[in-house]
């Protein structure tokens, strides 16, 4: 069968928009199946994201809101997936899209309809707390704004038609039923939380001050039901004393819950404990937990913080039970602390830390698509690539495979585009459509003839201000030209009244006075460029959500501000230019630094899409770290697979592999970078030039200088316990084995968790133990971080009787000469094993000195660990601020050989967004500088994030500054403190802002 | 002719000021939007002007929104550690900073130029900052300090 | 001296107020407590007109409109048997139900308009006196009979008992009928949330106060006053004010 150049994305959630944007981006059609009503999944739900503490829907609606509007994403809401054929390059998937009652294309998303609804019905979205009409849409943000009809509690009065000003409501809709023909299929349906009402865990749902942590999600948001104030479900009152109790649905063995670690519980619960305490100062949050698992990056730090800065306090501990006080209904905790006193506490809410479970419709989605579930109903995925199902061409990415948390959900969500773009790769750019627009009319020069158009918005606008007073009043400003009302501006008929205008009157500016440009301009700037004009010789007047639905009640005032608000993007409109975009030609050619398997990995991606691709290893061999690696603790045989991925890549001819090899020098920009490396014995020097960097350095292990390492031969490292293992039979006549967990790691010159040690240790401790069953092994350690499915394997070291025994921070271990161990308990009693090996978990330690001069190279940042720092470390995990530069493995932190796999996929998707095209464009409203008042004092330089500015050398000013249009965001931090002034933003100009504060006639 | 009509100056009991707001696109603007989107009421006083950050706001503009007569400037960014563009509103906050000192020393009285935060989904958080800054410089009177007295 | 009643009638034009000419022509005698406001239908008579009499301290109010299928416009005394229903259902919730009737009087039953009259004037004479009659009714009772006025007349009890019958009795926008029991629940839910959040505006007129001593004012559990507040703001009539130490304080809106 051919293959063809289309990929279905089922779900969008931020893994589903991301893949989708990917594939997009690298010349896809993608068709993104959505099953609710809106975009953003649980994400959207969220108040905040950790370790960062930002704002999720400040960061996620402009990613949705491009999802929304990318021109190769087919977006369908509502749908149900009836029918899968075909195979990997050729799948016919049947949709049903149900119907919204509500015609998309005329629904304006004003919400007259929801706020005229005589039924309420519960808020899904605001998880129960909040009511809202049969007909809704799910939040303001939402993407698309499209309200729809709950079929299930409208009870069909009809009120919502008549109020409906565009028309939009339609009883009578009915299903679409498409097939849909595409190459690869990636699913990522999300997770649903564990609901503890069905167990009847911990009063939920009996006792009112009892809430789930989504629950509290929504109430800590600041969109949310009480406003981001957090109040007690019982009464309204603050909560002074609120616990948060973890692992509720998780790490059970009972049958309650699942047996697996949710993964991301203790760090949204810290997260939430802290915001609660930042939104209300009086809130002492107290989290009662099992390990505390901040294995990733930068997160020990957060929990650090969260004790220390904010007071959260940490009991390690299970509540046994809990009770209503019927009086104050605060809830009585019963708990044992770790010494064994059994204590009775009240606390005024609770916060219940639900577990991920695989998504309601796992199964229904599996036997549609073919493909197998694990023990757990989660997606069953390849064990070394975790976006890999168990169907080719099908993959899955974020929490419907494992728990997840955002960014491991976005890596993966890269990762499986770039699955997808190995095996579509010839397919590329086939069935995307580019418009045919006429060419631009010349405007420059010519004096501004400005047409206004004023939207009564139904009667969002024209209800609450006099919208033909102010459309007279437009008239009277100078050079407009025309101007007209509409009852709403953006439907497809003003669009065609708009293009005739533009000619009938021969503008060269226009206006629509309506609602918000964050989402309506682009439709608006499409209609003028269609009429021949440039995009940029638009203005938009906020007179709908800044203006009529905040002064309801005072009509001429809304008025006034209305005619201020036209008079000012009049006043703007006057100096507006037209804006070329910037245009590069891209070097199809790819750079990996570093060739462990993460490096490898990338490098065979982009190989086996033609790309030529530059590998540059600093050892003699390729393989890195991994060749000390035997196992992975779920099984996967790393020895052969490193050895596989070794003889592939020197069999591609499209690889040019340089070892011994450190980059020289690396110059230049996204899409066009030129680079020098010293490689071979004989340090010979190459030149190439290519379009994208991958950054997969990798780290190295820790060498302890504590308990005697170095000093005593049988003190050894877990690597070198992993090579005993497998290579010799030492094993066999050895009585104990001690292991010390977090060597190096979780101190206060490493403040971060190591990620890997905790499996490893208990791999090793397993097959230990399987060699020599009498062989005593105990592991000391500080929290076991065994998230996701890994849990599984701690259990089952427990059940082969490895001993675990907890110790202290600031209590370490002891080791006297005869590897005799001293250890003091929670309990504070004081144990001495004997043992024959001591094996040090030690951890991963970046090389602060290769990566400064590589970070110095590319203009990439460091954290503190002097690890990479990405572009934002919840949605660009994979990415720098740089553009065009990449990051994968564990350059960028501790992670899991699997993880490593993911984000090397992920990067070279990232960069097939870059490489699949012939020339990027350039975001238009950039900053410019005006070289006649440069003097070079560098300060803009400073102020860039995106080292888009050098300084350079011109023949006539001498050292000017220079920016480069491609790397420039136009966010003018660097305009704002120029001391000559001279840089301005295009689009912005100062001219234009100075207008527009003026408010001259 | 600047903004503000002579009859608008009067000090009593129904001036109303005006304020000229810079508000970042991405976290505040669109905060004054959710707002809207809630229906949330606040004082009909101030007239939006939208920037790509709040580093893209000179401190020329808020002089000159001072000089051409308006009686209030509010500036708003995202949170700190939120930006879009990464560090814009710390560079905002910097220069800021700064900009707060020279105009006290311009005579311009505190709060007529305000400074703030307010993510995108703080749009009751947005109407509480307009009212409040509105109160304030309702307080303070038209600002006159540049008007010609010869 | 024994009580007598004040009670308002309201008669529709066609029926019930000709049966009154009726009764006057044919010399019939009946108590003379009963006042009469003409309307042009049964179906005219607002809930408001007949709660707000009430409010002033009418003892009782009598609602009367054609036989049923006798409407001079067709349906109109079929819309007032909604009406009266949901209005009954509201007084209930203050013990006044009793104090109103609805019956069917057409143009020839003179005879008849004095029997129902006199029976009605005694009905109430033995329930005595309206609470909210006399010179200082219960303030707190009158707030509650307020509360159902303004309830009665919001949009959203306007827009359920307004398309009751279309839906119970015809079919509804998906050509469906709608069961009656299930209309009747959403109703009296609907009736119950509108009272307490009238209640609650009425509350926060004088002064701005916490769920807690909303909750202990009008005797509702405060988290569902949380939730009626939480709608409240939705509809831009009550704002968050202040908190004093762990508890807000909400006030009206204008």
């Amino acid at each position: 069968m051919e293959k063809v150049g289309a990929v279905m994305v089922v779900g969008a959630g931020i893994g589903g928009s991301q893949t989708s944007l990917d594939l997009a981006d690298s010349g896809y059609k993608v068709y993104l199946i959505e099953s609710s009503t809106s975009i953003g999944g649980v994400m959207a739900q969220l108040d905040k994201t950790f370790p960062t503490n930002d704002c999720a829907m400040c960061i996620v609606s402009p990613k949705l809101v491009e999802t929304g509007r990318h021109q190769n994403i087919d977006l369908s809401i509502n749908c149900v997936i009836e029918d899968v054929s075909g195979e990997a390059g050729n799948f016919i998937v049947k949709v049903r899209k149900k119907s919204l009652f509500i015609n998309p294309d005329k629904c304006t998303g004003c919400g007259v309809c929801g706020r005229e609804c005589p039924i309420e019905a519960i808020d899904i979205f605001n998880e129960k707390l909040a009511k809202y009409g049969a007909t809704s849409v799910k939040y303001p943000q939402a993407v698309p704004l499209l309200y729809a009809i709950n079929r299930e509690v409208c009870i069909g009065c009809g009120i919502c038609y008549g109020v409906c000003k565009a028309k939009a409501v339609e009883y009578d809709r009915e299903d679409e039923v498409v097939d849909i023909n595409v190459g690869a299929v990636v699913l990522s349906p999300g997770f649903d939380e564990f609901i503890p009402e069905e167990a009847n865990l911990y009063g939920y749902g009996k006792y009112k001050n009892v809430v789930t942590s989504i629950e509290f999600e929504r109430i800590l948001s600041a969109s949310g039901p009480y406003s981001g104030r957090v109040l007690r479900p019982s009464d309204g009152d603050i909560p002074e004393k609120v616990a948060f109790l973890q692992c509720i649905g998780s790490r059970d063995y009972s049958g309650v819950g699942k047996p697996y670690c949710s993964s991301v519980c203790c760090m949204y619960t810290a997260k939430e404990a802290v915001i609660a305490h930042e939104h209300m100062h009086q809130i002492k949050p107290t989290i009662f937990s099992m390990d505390v698992r901040a294995y990733g990056k930068d997160f020990d730090k957060y929990i650090i913080r969260a004790q220390k800065q904010y007071g959260v306090q940490y009991i390690r501990s299970r509540v046994s039970s809990i009770k209503e006080v019927p009086e104050t209904k605060d809830l009585r905790l019963k708990y044992e602390t770790q010494d064994g006193k059994i204590i009775e506490e009240d606390f005024h809410m609770v916060v219940l830390a639900v577990g991920l479970n695989p998504p309601d419709d796992a199964k229904y989605l599996a036997e549609k698509f073919g493909v197998e579930l694990n023990q757990y109903d989660f997606a069953k995925t390849d064990l070394l690539n975790p976006v890999q199902t168990t169907k080719p061409g099908i993959f899955a990415c974020g929490a419907f495979s494992s728990p997840k948390d955002i960014p491991d959900t976005v890596t993966q969500a890269s990762a499986a585009a770039g699955c997808v773009n190995q095996l579509l790769y010839e397919k590329k750019g086939t069935l995307i459509t580019e418009k045919s627009l006429p060419p631009e009319i010349f405007v420059r020069g010519q004096p501004p003839r400005i047409g206004v158009f004023i939207c009564h918005c139904g009667i969002n606008i024209g209800g609450f201000l006099d919208v033909p007073e102010v459309t007279r009043y437009a008239k009277t400003l100078p050079n407009v030209v025309m101007s007209d009302r509409n009852l709403y501006t953006c439907s497809a008929d003003t669009q065609t009244i708009i293009k005739e205008k533009v000619q009938e009157y021969n503008l060269n500016r226009v206006i629509v006075a309506s609602c918000t440009p964050r989402t309506h301009e682009p439709l608006f700037q499409e209609t003028i460029r269609e009429a021949g004009l440039n995009r940029y010789l638009f203005q938009m007047a906020n007179i709908r959500d800044q203006c009529s639905w905040v002064h309801m009640n005072d009509w001429e005032a809304a008025t006034n501000k209305a005619k201020d608000l036209v008079r000012m993007a009049v006043n703007k409109a006057r100096q507006i230019e037209p804006i070329e975009r910037i245009k590069l030609s891209v070097t199809p050619k790819a750079l990996v630094v570093g060739g462990g398997i993460s490096g490898m990995v990338a490098a065979l991606n982009f190989a086996s899409q033609e790309y030529e691709t530059y590998l540059v290893e600093k050892e003699k061999e390729l393989g890195g770290f991994a060749k000390h690696i035997y196992h992975t603790l779920e099984g996967a045989d790393i020895q052969v697979y490193v050895k596989e991925l070794i003889d592939k890549i020197k069999a591609n001819k499209n690889i040019h592999v340089f070892t011994e090899a450190q980059m020289e020098n690396i110059d230049g920009y996204i899409g066009n970078f030129k680079s020098s490396v010293i490689h071979g014995e004989k340090k010979e020097r190459t030149e190439f030039s290519h379009g994208v960097v991958v950054v997969a350095t990798g780290a190295k292990e820790y060498q302890p200088k504590e308990f005697l390492f170095g000093q005593n031969e049988n003190v050894i490292l877990q690597s070198e316990f992993e090579r005993l293992l497998n290579e010799t039979d030492q094993i066999k006549n050895k009585k104990s084995i001690v292991m010390i967990q977090c060597v190096g790691s979780r101190n206060d010159e490493h403040p971060y968790c190591s990620k890997m040690c905790c499996a490893e240790a208990i791999k090793n401790a397993l097959l230990a133990k399987e060699l020599n069953p009498d062989l005593e092994v105990t592991i000391l350690f500080r929290d076991i971080r065994t998230y996701g499915f890994k849990e599984q394997y701690y259990r089952k070291a427990r059940e082969a009787g490895v001993i675990f025994i907890q110790y202290d921070e600031n209590n370490p271990p002891k080791i006297n000469s005869d590897l005799k161990v001293e250890v003091l308990t929670p309990r504070n009693d004081k144990i001495y094993i004997s043992t024959d090996w001591l094996v040090l978990s030690a951890g991963i330690y970046s090389d602060r000195e290769e990566n400064e001069e590589l970070a110095k190279m590319l203009k990439i940042p460091l954290n503190d660990d002097s690890f990479f720092l990405e572009a934002h470390v919840k949605l660009r995990p994979v990415d720098f601020a740089t553009e065009g530069v990449f990051i994968a493995g564990i350059a960028h932190c501790p992670k899991t050989i699997e993880d490593s796999i993911s984000q090397a996929n992920a990067a070279v998707s990232r960069a097939c967004t870059i490489l699949s095209k012939d020339e990027i464009e350039a975001e238009g409203k950039t900053a410019r500088i005006d070289i006649t008042r440069c003097i070079g004092c560098g300060m803009c330089i400073e102020n860039c994030a995106y080292n888009a500015i050098e300084l350079v050398d011109d023949r006539r000013f001498g050292t000017v500054a220079s920016i480069n249009q491609v790397l420039c965001k136009g966010c003018g931090a660097c305009s704002g403190n120029c001391r000559c002034s001279a840089i301005d933003i295009l689009g912005f100009t100062g001219e234009q802002i100075f207008e527009m504060i003026t408010g001259r006639i | 002719m600047t903004v503000q009509t002579e009859e608008s100056k009067s000090s009593n009991e129904d001036w109303k000021p005006k304020i000229i707001a810079f508000l970042c696109n991405w976290c505040s603007y669109a905060g004054a939007d959710l707002a809207g989107v809630s229906r949330i009421q606040y004082p009909p006083s101030i007239r939006i002007v939208r920037v790509p950050c709040s580093g893209r706001v000179n401190p020329y503009f808020i002089i000159k929104s001072l000089t051409d007569g308006w009686d209030g400037v509010l500036i708003s960014g995202c949170h700190p550690g939120d930006c879009h563009y990464l560090t814009g509103n710390l560079v905002a906050r910097r220069r800021f900073a700064i900009l707060n000192e020279l105009l006290q020393f311009f005579g311009i009285e505190p709060g007529r130029v305000n400074f703030m935060w307010a993510s995108a989904a703080e749009g009751e958080r947005f109407a509480m900052l307009v009212r409040k800054a509105t109160s304030i410089v309702k307080k303070l009177g038209p600002n006159n300090k540049f008007e010609k007295k010869w | 001296m024994s009580f007598e009643p004040k009670l308002l009638g309201f008669l529709c034009n066609w029926c019930s107020y000709a049966g009154a000419d009726l009764a006057g022509v044919s010399r019939i005698q009946y108590p003379p407590n009963m006042r009469v406001i003409r309307v042009m239908c049964s179906g005219r008579i607002d809930p408001k007109f007949i709660v707000q009499a009430l409010e002033l301290g009418i003892d009782g109010v009598y609602v009367m409109g054609c036989h049923i299928g006798d409407c001079h416009y067709l349906e109109g005394n079929y819309e007032a048997v909604k009406k009266y229903e949901m209005t009954r259902e509201f007084l209930k919730l203050v013990g006044l139900d009793n104090r109103i009737r609805l019956d069917w009087v057409s143009a020839s039953e003179g005879v008849r308009f004095g029997e129902v009259v006199s029976k009605f004037v005694n009905d109430i004479k033995e329930l005595g006196p309206s609470p909210l009659s006399g010179d200082s009714p219960d303030k707190d009772l009158i707030n509650k009979v307020r509360a159902i006025r303004l309830a009665a007349g919001s949009n959203r009890m306007r827009a359920l008992v307004g398309r009751e019958r279309k839906i119970t009795e015809e079919d509804n926008v998906y050509g469906e009928k709608y069961p009656l029991e299930k209309y009747k629940e959403i109703m009296s839910q609907a009736i119950i949330e509108e009272y307490e959040r009238h209640r609650i505006l009425i509350a926060l007129e004088d002064e701005s106060k916490s769920v807690k001593s909303l909750a202990s004012e009008l005797s509702v559990d405060p988290s569902i006053i949380l939730e009626h507040i939480l709608t409240l703001k939705g509809r831009a009539q009550v704002d968050f004010q202040e908190i004093i130490k762990n508890t807000p304080i909400y006030m009206r809106r204008e």
